[in-house]
């Protein structure tokens, strides 16, 4: 009889803790679902950045990179353009009426960021400790190497960085690239001129007779004169981690940038096609001599999209 | 498979176990109140209201609070909702009222609340299983037992149906104790044999959290406890729900759980009439051959309706605009922030915020893309 009392008790104060137990965690349930998400949002970070608000982009290319960034009968081409319209469009500015594309020279880069010319510079922009302190940078989205290219009359010749020392040919690069800063390092005596276009037309005028520049540039040319150029693999050993250039002032923006590369990158590791791969299909991929992949961004923050509950397989 | 109760010496051993099949009438082995001359009184009790009417006249009148409830709510709502989507401006929300339709709005209604509808039914019918259970110790049963008793198992089981299909698969364990006090069910049902029942219990819930270990892994990762408990615990709970409670619980359960549900449905109400009726949408207004993005505006808000001559659009920040249709270039229909997951856990690529009918949605169109005009 006893027995069956305690046991009868044992179940009352069971089923008591158990309905607290119950209301308890319908009660955090309940609390917990008008939470707002811990991290932030892609629209918070969009409001803290300095475009909010702004009815254009204004982005920073070259026009005078092919398969970089050109000016094709009117119309801008190239995959930095590519990748900039990409970005564009995910900060919510889509079409041509909506991005603003400003032609900036490689040595125009930093000073159009720091004076507001542009928001965003994407034009073949090598990430490097020294630039860090003057702008930020997103990315990388392409990862390159330096190369030269040479003219047919020096095919044979000019073969290594012995080759480029030697006094009697004229090494053209442009000025404010990290390639002149290269070359300076491997005592390589350099004419510097403003933008490649400058030394590629220079070589063609049989004024220089090689040009030291990245890859991605070098392959523009190659693909604009394939009869008059070859480009030489040289061991610079040091690889370009290109990237977007966002204003120092404005880390949101550049979180911003950095999260929709990554955003790219994933799908791309997913198997889908990603806005880079479409973008390098269509430029520089059939011009390069080895297939590339976009590297993973760096530093890419944890941010909360609408999309987050779309099925990832 | 036994319903008895386990123990002959539990003071409700004469009641059923389970809450269905559920009579008609008073159970006749159920306690009535006993008069002097020792025949069974009507089951009147000291409350006043009820002095006089017999059990089949207070279940008829429960009943009809129940469906008034049920019916009225819903529809005052949705009156409510086009008011405060109006921002309170008399003759926007008479706009409103001249353009949506009342299917329209039950039916947009009933998508935003379905899941706030489900919750206030299950909580009272697993609050009035609760209750009912232990009710018998006090001199009348309440509301919620009532309604709880009233109600036909078919009503109940749609409104858990409702429940599994809406609720966010993180809620959904809370189910299967709210199913366990609402019908009673006790593990015994399981098996007759306790170690048969143990045995059962353990392998079942050994596959759940088996089922659930990635998700639990990824929450421990990232250190969210209250996702942990409310995966894990609830269905250990459900071994325990089922049951009389001590009197003293019940005296003091019965009037704050009704009182919080109360609470529960105006605060969790709030997010719901404010829900928008109309879709969101970006709509994009210039002149036919506007090039710039000067020249052009881009309208956020909901599209009222659309004649000949003008589209109405109610702008999000407030206030109607009437813009000729020649001028509308593109429109494209945008999520809002409050559908922004709080969570980055997913049960088998199933995002624990989804419901099973949002989750299977996704499942049928995969892609989902945010247009540029949304941001």
């Amino acid at each position: 009889m006893s027995a069956s009392l305690s046991s009868s008790r044992w179940r009352s104060m069971a089923t008591t803790a158990a309905v607290a137990l119950t209301l308890l965690l319908g009660a955090a349930a309940g609390c917990d679902s008008r939470q707002e998400p811990d991290l932030p949002s892609v629209q918070e970070k969009l409001r803290e950045s300095h475009i909010w608000g702004q009815s254009v982009l204004r982005i920073g290319v070259a026009d005078d990179e092919p398969l970089m960034g050109e000016v094709r009968n009117g119309v801008r081409f190239g995959f930095d353009v590519e990748i900039a319209r990409y970005i564009a469009a995910s900060l919510g500015y889509e079409g041509e009426h909506r991005v603003e594309f400003v032609t900036v020279s490689t040595e125009d880069r930093i000073p159009a960021l720091q004076g507001g010319v542009v928001d965003l510079v994407v034009s073949s922009f090598s990430i490097t400790e020294e630039r860090k302190k003057q702008v930020n940078f997103a990315g990388p989205y392409f990862v390159t190497t330096q190369e030269v290219l040479v003219p047919n009359r020096h095919r044979g010749a000019i073969r290594t960085i012995e080759d480029l020392r030697n006094p009697e040919y004229k090494i053209c690069t442009s000025g404010g690239s990290t390639t002149e800063a290269e070359l300076e390092k491997h005592k390589v005596p350099t004419l510097v001129v403003k933008d490649v276009w400058d030394c590629v037309e220079g070589i063609r005028a049989g004024k220089y007779d090689a040009v030291s520049s990245d890859e991605t540039i070098l392959a523009g040319f190659v693909a604009r004169y394939p009869k008059e150029f070859e480009i030489v693999d040289m061991p610079f050993g040091t690889s370009e981690l290109l990237g977007v250039g966002v204003p120092i002032g404005d880390p949101a923006l550049c979180e911003l940038v950095a999260y929709f590369l990554d955003k790219s990158y994933q799908q791309g590791r997913n198997g889908e096609a990603s806005p880079w791969q479409t973008a390098y299909n269509q430029t520089l991929g059939p011009w390069l001599r080895s297939e590339k992949r976009q590297p993973q961004p760096l530093e890419v923050p944890k941010l909360v999209d609408f999309d987050d509950k779309a099925p990832r397989r | 498979m036994s319903t008895a109760p386990a123990t002959s010496g539990d003071p409700d051993a004469d009641r059923p176990a389970a809450r269905l099949p559920r009579p008609a009438v008073p159970l006749a082995d159920a306690p009535q109140p006993v008069s002097a001359t020792g025949s069974k009184a009507p089951a009147t009790t000291s409350a006043g209201t009820d002095v006089g009417l017999d059990p089949a006249e207070r279940r008829a009148r429960a009943s009809q609070s129940f469906w008034t409830a049920v019916v009225g709510v819903p529809a005052i709502f949705s009156v409510l909702r086009l008011g405060i989507e109006a921002g309170g401006e008399l003759q926007t929300t008479l706009l409103l009222v001249a353009n949506v339709g009342p299917v329209n709005l039950l039916a947009g209604f009933l998508t935003t609340a379905a899941r706030l509808l489900s919750t206030v039914l299950v909580a009272v019918f697993a609050l009035g299983g609760v209750l009912a259970a232990s009710g018998r110790q006090l001199g009348r049963q309440p509301l919620f037992a009532r309604w709880a008793e009233i109600m036909p198992s078919w009503f109940v089981a749609a409104s858990f149906l409702m429940a599994l299909v809406t609720w966010p698969l993180l809620y959904l364990p809370l189910l299967l104790p709210a199913m366990a006090a609402a019908f009673q069910l006790r593990p015994e049902r399981l098996h007759e044999h306790p170690v048969v029942r143990a045995l059962i219990v353990v392998v079942v819930y050994a596959g759940y959290l088996w089922l659930l270990a990635p998700t639990l892994g990824e929450a421990w990762q990232q250190g969210e406890m209250l996702p942990i408990a409310l995966l894990a615990v609830p269905p250990t709970l459900a071994l325990f729900v089922a049951g009389p409670l001590p009197r003293m619980v019940v005296r003091a359960l019965a009037p704050m759980t009704q009182l919080a549900v109360l609470m529960m449905l105006v605060w969790a109400a709030l997010p719901v009439i404010s829900t928008p009726v109309l879709p969101l949408t970006v709509t994009t207004v210039g002149e036919p051959d506007a090039t710039s993005a000067v020249a052009t505006e881009e309208i956020r808000g909901h599209v009222v309706t659309t004649d000949d001559v003008n589209m109405v659009i109610l702008q999000e920040r407030g206030g109607v605009r009437y813009v000729p249709v020649d001028q509308v270039r593109g429109q494209v229909l945008c999520p809002s922030e409050e559908e922004l997951p709080r969570y980055q856990l997913r049960i088998h690529d199933f995002h624990v915020e989804d419901s099973l009918l949002e989750g299977l949605g996704r499942r049928v169109r995969p892609v989902h893309r945010v247009d540029a005009a949304c941001r």
